[in-house]
């Protein structure tokens, strides 16, 4: 479904990722982690097509990124990839019900399913409010139905709980699998949490030498 | 044992700032020495038996039919002209504002910016004169006059808006797949339209004034009126159309702030 082949990105002529290579399988949910600084969110970043490898490439569905012109990248982004925040990005000036139907406008398709992703995150009646009326868990939903609601292959999540209690945090990411799971959809969730990186199917440490299984039972919860 | 910080020192004050200071002084007194300010005639009986008996002239206002539905026209066209002028400088404004918010990169945001300032640097009145020396007397002038300078206001207002709006929102859809434009419609330009109708809405409100104010130059409605009657000392007609002016005033305000207050609720 996605593969990384050789990746190598600098930044002012510091090395971040020094040939990375790696498959992920369709419908899989990974976590991501390492310490700061090693380039995990350069990782999200590259996969999305946010940002272009120095060399080596990331094929989607068998198209390499680097083939594509902006409008097809975009393209690409919009209608097979869904995109989850440690800080929300809610629209604030939308309402939620809005706020989950915009990837399916942006796709041109009806927005009845955004009503129905709305009931399955717990918000169902809430269609109406404004994210200034929700909680930081509840923000974190809404971003969760936003990033499912169009049915992507791929979810990227960038410390989907990073900035959330931990009790929230245990419900949001029961919410997240849980939801993935409903779509088929396969999900990479960049995470500094064991608790996070337990809910997914496989751990990966990212390190200066690429990127490492790690065994479910070595993870501290 | 942690020692308790203490609060820094107060910031000293420099010999500059007495010097400033001491500066603005002398100036304001200089001001009154220079002005033959001659209050004490001001607050003679004389001159308020004289303000009295001018003000006096005033009443009644004059109300004959005929001269209602003239006062009425003019009124109408007094408000037309502001709201023209104020639409146009709408449609002028946005166009200028993308450049002027650094939309299209740094050169043309300092160009944008410099032509807005010439824009709102010269006075309604002044555009009027020059408006009337191009295209003769009348509204048309009055209207153009206000389109230009209201346009540099505008511009300028719609830009700062733009560029201080949450990047956020934008980038989001972006990176959700949104092409360009949408993501500028859908984030940027929707956080930013409650402020710019408030803007345009006061806008129109003082440009309803400035029209009044430009008709005196020749460029139609109330004003054009007022200057008319006034010249010819006919004050009961003058204050027929003074009072037209001030309810029009009134009107526009009273719906401007109450769509401003709804729009930012």
């Amino acid at each position: 479904m996605l593969e990384l082949r050789d990746l190598r990105k600098s930044y002012n002529g510091r090395a971040v990722l020094h040939g990375l290579s790696h498959k992920f399988a369709a419908g899989e949910f990974v976590a991501i982690m390492g310490e700061s600084g090693v380039g995990k969110s350069t990782l999200l970043n590259l996969i999305a097509g946010l940002d272009a490898p120095d060399s080596g490439e990331v094929v989607v569905d068998g198209q390499p990124m680097a083939g594509l012109d902006d409008d097809a990248a975009t393209r690409l982004r919009r209608t097979r990839m869904g995109f989850i925040f440690q800080a929300f990005h809610v629209l604030p000036h939308l309402t939620l019900a809005q706020n989950i139907a915009l990837p399916l406008l942006l796709n041109h398709q009806g927005i009845a399913r955004a009503s129905e992703m709305l009931d399955a995150v717990g918000l169902a009646g809430r269609g109406a409010d404004f994210p200034r009326q929700l909680s930081g868990g509840e923000m974190q939903r809404v971003a969760i139905a936003r990033a499912l609601v169009h049915r992507p292959a791929l979810v990227l999540a960038d410390e989907p709980t990073g900035n959330l209690d931990p009790e929230t945090a245990d419900t949001i990411l029961a919410l997240l699998r849980r939801e993935i799971k409903a779509t088929g959809a396969a999900a990479i969730m960049v995470t500094h949490s064991h608790a996070a990186a337990a809910q997914a199917d496989k751990i990966l440490v990212l390190s200066h030498s690429g990127l490492h299984l790690l065994p479910k039972n070595h993870v501290e919860v | 044992m942690t020692p308790i910080p203490t609060m820094p020192p107060a910031p000293r004050r420099h010999l500059s700032t007495w010097l400033l200071v001491a500066g603005l002084l002398a100036l304001v007194i200089a001001s009154f020495a220079s002005l033959p300010l001659q209050f004490s005639e001001f607050f003679t009986a004389a001159a308020w038996s004289t303000m009295a008996e001018f003000l006096g002239g005033f009443a009644p206002p004059e109300t004959a039919t005929p001269f209602l539905l003239k006062t009425f026209n003019a009124t109408l066209e007094t408000l037309s002209m502001s709201a023209l002028g104020t639409l146009l400088a709408v449609i002028a404004g946005l166009a200028m504002a993308l450049p002027a918010a650094g939309k299209f990169g740094a050169a043309p945001r300092a160009a944008t910016r410099a032509v807005l300032n010439v824009l709102r640097s010269i006075p309604e009145l002044v555009w009027a004169s020059l408006m009337l020396v191009a295209a003769g007397l009348g509204p048309f002038g009055g209207t153009m006059a206000l389109a230009f300078h209201t346009s540099g206001v505008l511009g300028r207002l719609f830009a700062d808006a733009l560029e201080n709006a949450e990047p956020l929102p934008q980038q989001t859809l972006l990176t959700n797949g949104a092409a360009a434009l949408p993501a500028f419609f859908y984030a940027t330009f929707q956080q930013t339209l409650p402020q710019m109708l408030s803007y345009t809405l006061y806008r129109w409100e003082n440009n309803i004034r400035a029209a009044a104010v430009l008709g005196v130059v020749g460029a139609g409605g109330l004003g054009q009126m007022l200057k008319y009657h006034l010249s010819l000392f006919q004050m009961q007609d003058a204050a027929t159309v003074i009072l037209a002016m001030l309810l029009l005033v009134a009107l526009v305000d009273a719906i401007s702030f109450m769509l401003r207050r709804a729009l930012t609720r």
